[in-house]
């Protein structure tokens, strides 16, 4: 169990896969303009990783090396598949928000990644938990950097079409939070902010 | 790696075995969900051409080939999607809803444009689109920009429409509004006027 909650904790922190592993990036850039769609894409994503990562460590036996990359990949597509008719089937207003981001998530190097790095080489138990703390170190950081840029860039905040906060009407929005060069800049900082988190947890863990 | 390389026969069937119960797996979510995405379509269309035409009863598909053709042929590079007749409550044909596929800045946009007998905008909804969000969707979301339509005078011509206030820094995806208004206007001169509806 002490294991599975390092592995865990490992996917929100030192081995967070935006901030230092930074694989997934595109993806998240153009999705966190908005909370709502952020948060919805976590749900999503950790539900394909988790699902994915343990039929691979369940199969990792026979799984021939060889082929090992074809075969994450058919099991990802399937995953997303599944995932992208549910949504439509029974949350088209989740569906309508996220529509055309839903097939990437199987191109994310996150869900490959974790696959090649991870559930191919380990039991299904710490894929699980690998799943899990990527996948939800993951839905943190998409959702703090979209809630900064939803609320800074449009004025307010939205969550199901509710408004969550809104800022004075005097308030000008930058426009370039929205666009990728505003990503770029807040992702820096949210990485340099959590490096310093990172050095804080590695020197409590010695 | 250490170990002896795999028989070609095996790495054949371990991938070919994945891809069949990949196949299985999709197939059967496709079968639970298949009515409910048709029924979620549906109902998503009727919404939208009750938003373009309040004032209808109900709606009833165009689906006289000739008809759609011509329409498709004076829309231009936008694409008809169908073409809905709209009656009031008396059963008296009172216009049209006109769903077309328009160009924004992310793919198609799909627009429901409601005109009355004379021509005149009644209405304009949006069913689906993948316009940037925070950016084109402020095109997308925005009533005040959709009800700008609904004024435009019967029988509107091109230079109208191009008069209508876009939204500053989604000029793409505001014109994809007005080219599937354009559009519109177009099929209702050169088909739906003329009765062959």
């Amino acid at each position: 169990m002490r294991e599975w909650i390092r592995v865990f904790k490992d996917g929100l922190s030192i081995e967070n896969p935006l901030t230092v592993l930074m694989i997934g990036l595109c993806a998240t850039l153009a999705v966190s303009t908005q909370l709502q769609g952020s948060f919805f894409m976590g749900i999503a994503v950790i539900f394909v990783l988790v699902m994915s990562n343990v039929l691979i460590s369940m199969f990792r036996k026979f799984i021939p090396d060889e082929v090992r990359i074809p075969i994450f990949i058919v099991i990802i597509a399937a995953f997303v598949t599944i995932v992208d008719l549910f949504m439509k089937a029974f949350f088209p207003p989740i569906y309508a928000i996220l529509g055309i981001w839903i097939p990437l998530i199987v191109v994310n190097c996150i869900i490959l990644g974790r696959a090649e790095a991870f559930a191919y080489t380990n039991t299904v138990w710490l894929s699980i938990a690998d799943g899990f703390g990527m996948g939800l170190g993951y839905t943190i950081l998409i959702v703090v950097l979209a809630t900064f840029r939803e609320l800074f860039g449009t004025g307010k905040l939205m969550f199901l079409g509710a408004t969550l906060i809104s800022l004075p009407s005097g308030y000008k929005p930058p426009g370039i939070l929205m666009l990728f060069p505003g990503a770029f800049i807040l992702f820096g900082l949210l990485q340099a902010l959590s490096r310093k988190y990172n050095e804080h947890v590695t020197r409590k863990a010695r | 790696m250490t170990h002896a390389p795999t028989k070609p026969i095996t790495l054949i069937m371990s991938v070919v075995v994945t891809c069949l119960v990949a196949a299985a797996g999709l197939a059967a979510t496709y079968a639970v969900t298949a009515d409910r995405i048709a029924e979620q379509d549906r109902l998503a269309q009727e919404k939208s051409l009750k938003a373009a035409m309040p004032d209808a009863a109900s709606f009833e598909q165009v689906t006289d080939e000739d008809a759609l053709a011509a329409a498709e042929a004076s829309a231009g590079d936008v694409k008809v999607n169908g073409i809905f007749t709209a009656f009031d409550e008396s059963g008296d044909e009172m216009g049209w809803g006109l769903r077309v596929g328009s160009r924004g800045y992310g793919g198609y946009a799909q627009l429901v444009i409601g005109l009355d007998t004379s021509g005149k905008v009644t209405g304009v909804s949006v069913l689906s689109h993948a316009e940037t969000p925070g950016l084109g969707t402020k095109v997308m979301d925005s009533v005040e920009f959709l009800a700008q339509f609904s004024e435009l005078p019967e029988a509107f011509t091109v230079a109208d429409v191009k008069a209508v206030d876009s939204i500053s820094g989604a000029t793409k995806s505001s014109r994809a509004v007005k080219n599937g208004v354009t559009a519109a206007g177009a099929v209702y001169a050169d088909v739906l006027s003329k009765g062959g509806e």
